[in-house]
């Protein structure tokens, strides 16, 4: 290889930083002689607290109570990120600790990593605060709303203290707060019976991940006898496997990898769409986060980490994209495109994992890198695209795709900006879903030098990832053909107008991000290298490579843009003096067309779900025509996720079939209920004491 | 300077080489055919044109021609014409590429959808389906590359330290990649036997029902963006058919003109000889080739 490894780079590489991201330091106060960045931080948090808090007192002025909330939450926010910021030059003032309850420790520390996962937090949540003042518009539901802004902010608080908790008890505790609030968020229309078992579900999976994350800490735990994660890695190689793959499971029921994402496509069309935003954007990466967080204190260089998590990312990744192909309701189709790019990032990450195994420097650095500025990108062009897909939901009253139509010109702001986000999300050059790719594909082909299972492997990720940025590019364009060109499919679609500046102005921002990353990809590039900075597991990866990849991707995104531009002057230059004359679209010879006949999404994307049958459950009734008076015809397709039928049929049924079997140990009785709590002291007695 | 003039040539010509199709076609039939040079007939006809554009229509429709024919110009930036040293290259400038022209399909998908004609959705539907399954040869034909040579550009593929060749060590896994990129050269251009650009009915098209609409200098746009393209994956097979020597310089241009021209003339046999396929046998004919590059990457591992 042309690139050789320095040992000055990491002082290179961080002087060339724009962030410059600090180590860890173990909670100690008293050796610290500049608390400032603390706190800083400290009132960050307690500012966001406080803007979640006032709406509870506040409820009665619906206004008052919007614009105080946001407003605060907004400023610390902003507070948050200039901690992180000041805090880069001196990187142990970041840390603090608490005695709790005499036993435990509450002790949060930052390292390179925990400030990469910070952004995106500080970034959507207050765009999404703005946004809700747009969405929550009835007054009516004045206490409901300071109730989800209460919850919000806390969930706020708890994502980022997630990404600085330093050992079990605290991480236990911050990730159950994150969990919870997030409950009661996706609660917010609990009459409905749907939000209803939405909530259900995710509280479901979001409990069991927990319980499978506190396992992998009670292995970690009984052989090393400390709560601390700096300690974890002393454990012995043989059980890091399990306790890898118990923490894996666990944060990917909260990150919606495939078989565990089923909550996701219930949860998001029942939340509301900001909500959706902030969970879809940010609270997924913190299982994301989490993984990675255990790779790395865990130190388990055994190569069949980072296979699993390679393997997991295509499935996930491939049917993803696939289910949301066959979706309808756009918020479902919006989560399933969630599972597929988390499993983009999991591709980083696995590719990552595999090079740390096999010594690559340039494989590991560019796979994790990619994972994590994918992380970014997806935070960002995936709250765009809910907090637009909520726009939509609002202004026509329906959120089903096939009944849209027409919305680029009543809505041209939400149109645009969707647009962007779509391109984006495919992956496609100028924007930035194309530069995480890259790296992706780059650590991929990096590869492609070894032999074997590894050759094997990324060649399967690569063609994966040809064939999720196709069919993501197809699912896109279904969402903005259908939905936002054409002709309008119903009177609601016709009659939908452009929300506020609160709904169009985070959107707007949020688009102008996309284009930023893509046109200027070198910064960003060199951003998600610095947030690997402080993982002592990684080999430093030249610096003059990173800058070369940055520079060469910004020139291909900056030359398209040149050329497109070249092609528009011509195009004026052409039309110059021209006859434009307007008329109706060529109805190939049909000479009274009706919107109705225009294709809809669900048979633009029939082909491609049919041919992948064996994966995708159709479930189709018709009506057709019969005997001489024939009745009126129907037909209905639906397409159903395999996982979900399994979960259902193959876990939930028999598991109910058990237990009602098991229905009379609980009769009401409660003197008999005392005895078993007799019997049961008697046994665990004899079993101890035998 | 001798990049400059070679991509100079072909964009100027890249044009001719269609009407080369339609004259085989016609001399198979027992035609005469059209004079060579229609399409550059038709481009002035258009270019002088106005347009009539659908009140449905926004923005998007204007989209589509733009970007799809820029990215058509984009690629040739990068590809290394008869073996000259390309104008732009960088290591990994592959990926760039087929993503750009997957931007371009998207915008050429989304302006058809945007008249809200049925047959253009349903022309979208199959050039998107067709075009993903074409997308997986294609990296699987990068595979394949990076196996052989390390690169990941096209400047370096031809004119690297260790250029692709046929009478390489490994050169005889490429006569799988020549078929396999002339079926995605096929399908990726709308060609029979997967498409068929002189039928008349609607239902039956992919490429030409999605730009019906389109009229005027757009039309001229799109026209040309579609014969950049296949000029780039005819010049890529030309490339690999016949190894030239980057010292040869502007001298390797007969040569690959006539490489060129005669695979053309080959499309314009496969044209002549063949009906166009039914709709659904077109994924199977998209996933032979990229199975066909996926075995030659698999010998790459080298068993012994």
């Amino acid at each position: 290889m042309f690139w050789g490894i320095a040992p000055s780079v990491k002082a290179r590489l961080n002087t060339a930083i724009v962030l410059e991201i600090g180590l860890p330091v173990l909670a100690d106060n008293k050796k610290n002689d500049n608390q400032e960045p603390m706190n800083i931080f400290l009132l960050a948090l307690a500012m966001i607290l406080v803007g979640g808090a006032l709406p509870l007192l506040t409820y009665r002025w619906f206004m008052l109570t919007k614009c105080l909330s946001v407003g605060v939450t907004t400023i610390g926010c902003i507070t948050g990120f200039y901690s992180i910021f000041s805090a880069n030059a001196d990187p142990a003032s970041l840390a603090w600790s608490w005695p709790w309850l005499h036993v435990f420790t509450l002790a949060f520390t930052f390292d390179s990593l925990s400030f990469f996962f910070l952004l995106p937090i500080f970034l959507i949540c207050p765009l999404a605060a703005i946004y809700s003042c747009f969405y929550f518009e009835r007054a009516e539901n004045s206490l409901r709303t300071a109730i989800s802004y209460f919850f919000t902010n806390i969930l706020i608080v708890s994502m980022a203290l997630v990404t600085a908790a330093a050992n079990m008890p605290t991480f236990a505790l911050v990730w159950e707060i994150m969990s919870i609030s997030s409950y009661f968020l996706v609660m917010y229309d609990y009459e409905k019976t749907t939000t209803r078992a939405a909530g259900y579900l995710y509280f479901l999976f979001a409990q069991a991940g927990a319980l499978l994350i506190f396992a992998s800490f009670g292995v970690i735990f009984s052989h090393s006898g400390s709560f601390d994660f700096a300690q974890a890695a002393t454990i012995p190689e043989s059980v890091k496997l399990m306790v890898f793959l118990l923490a894996f499971l666990g944060f990917g029921s909260k990150a919606g990898i495939f078989p565990l994402h089923i909550w996701l496509p219930h949860a998001h069309p029942a939340a509301p769409s900001h909500i959706s935003a902030i969970m879809s954007g940010v609270m997924i990466k913190m299982g994301i986060y989490g993984i990675l967080r255990f790779y790395f204190v865990l130190g388990a260089t055994d190569i069949r980490l980072g296979q699993t998590v390679l393997v997991f990312g295509i499935i996930s990744g491939l049917l993803g994209v696939l289910y949301a192909l066959g979706k309808h309701n756009i918020k479902r189709l919006l989560a399933y495109h969630s599972v597929e790019n988390i499993g983009i990032i999991l591709m980083g990450a696995g590719l990552g994992m595999i090079g740390v195994a096999q010594g690559d420097a340039v494989m590991a650095g560019f796979g994790f890198a990619g994972c994590l500025l994918h992380v970014l990108n997806h935070s960002i062009f995936k709250s765009l695209l809910f907090l637009g897909a909520g726009a939509v939901i609002r202004r026509t009253g329906t959120s089903h795709v096939d009944q849209l139509g027409g919305l680029m010109k009543r809505m041209p702001v939400t149109g645009k900006t969707f647009l962007v986000g779509s391109v984006s999300i495919s992956g496609l050059p100028p924007f930035n879903g194309f530069v995480s790719e890259f790296l992706v594909y780059f650590a991929a082909f990096q590869g492609l030098q070894y032999s074997q299972s590894t050759l094997l492997l990324t060649m399967i990720a690569i063609i994966s990832l040809a064939v999720i940025g196709g069919l993501a590019s197809f699912c896109f364009t279904k969402v903005v053909g259908i939905v936002f060109l054409g002709e309008p499919r119903t009177e609601n679609a016709r009659r939908a107008t452009e929300g506020g500046w609160a709904m169009t102005v985070p959107m707007v921002l949020l688009a102008g991000a996309c284009l930023v990353i893509g046109i200027f990809p070198a910064s960003f590039i060199k951003l998600a290298f610095a947030g690997l900075a402080d993982i002592t597991l990684l080999g430093q990866v030249n610096t003059v490579l990173v800058a070369t990849i940055g520079a060469h991707l910004a020139l291909g995104s900056r030359l398209f843009l040149a050329i497109i531009f070249f092609v528009v002057l011509c195009r004026k230059l052409l039309y110059r003096g021209k006859e434009i004359t307007e008329g109706p679209t060529w109805g190939c010879g049909f000479t009274r067309p009706t919107a109705r006949i225009q294709y809809t999404g669900t048979s633009y994307a029939r082909s491609v779900v049919d041919f992948f049958r064996p994966f995708v459950l159709i479930r189709e009734t018709e009506v057709r025509l019969q005997k001489i008076f024939p009745k009126r015809t129907a037909y209905t397709s639906r397409v159903d996720d395999i996982a979900e039928a399994a979960m259902i049929y193959g876990v939930a049924f028999p598991l109910l079939a058990v237990l009602r079997k098991l229905r009379w140990i609980q009769h009401g009785n409660v003197q008999l209920y005392i005895g078993y709590i007799i019997v049961a002291i008697l046994v665990l007695l004899l079993v101890l004491f035998i | 300077m001798e990049s400059l003039v070679s991509i100079g040539i072909a964009l100027l010509s890249a044009p001719l080489f269609p009407g080369i199709i339609l004259k085989v076609k016609a001399l198979f039939a027992g035609k005469k055919g059209p004079p060579l040079l229609i399409k550059y007939y038709t481009l002035l006809k258009l270019l002088r044109k106005g347009s009539v554009y659908s009140s449905t229509t926004t923005f998007v429709f204007k989209l589509g021609p733009l970007v799809s024919c820029a990215g058509g110009i984009m690629i040739l930036l990068f590809f290394p014409l008869a073996a000259v040293v390309p104008v732009l290259s960088f290591h990994g400038d592959v990926l760039v590429l087929f993503y750009i022209m997957a931007t371009g399909r998207f915008f050429t998908i989304a302006a058809a959808l945007d008249t809200g004609s049925p047959f253009q959705g349903m022309g979208a539907a199959r050039e998107a389906f067709f075009g993903t399954l074409a997308e997986a040869s294609i990296f699987a034909i990068l595979i394949l590359f990076y196996r052989m040579t390390g690169a990941l550009s096209f400047g370096e593929y031809f004119t690297g330290a260790t250029p692709i060749s046929l009478t390489g060590p490994s050169g005889a896994l490429l006569l799988l990649v020549i078929v396999a990129l002339f079926m995605v050269l096929l399908t990726e251009n709308s060609r029979v036997p997967v498409d068929d650009p002189a039928t008349h009915l609607e239902l039956t098209m992919i490429h030409e029902v999605m730009i019906l609409d389109h009229s005027g200098p757009d039309l001229a746009l799109i026209e040309l963006g579609s014969f950049y393209k296949l000029y780039f994956y005819a010049a890529f097979l030309t490339l690999i058919v016949c190894p030239l020597n980057p010292a040869g310089g502007l001298l390797n241009l007969p040569i690959f003109y006539g490489v060129l021209v005669l695979i053309y003339v080959t499309i314009g046999l496969v044209e002549s000889t063949m009906a166009r396929f039914q709709m659904s046998l077109v994924p199977k004919f998209v996933l032979a080739s990229s199975i066909l590059v996926v075995f030659a990457a698999i010998l790459t591992m080298g068993f012994i």
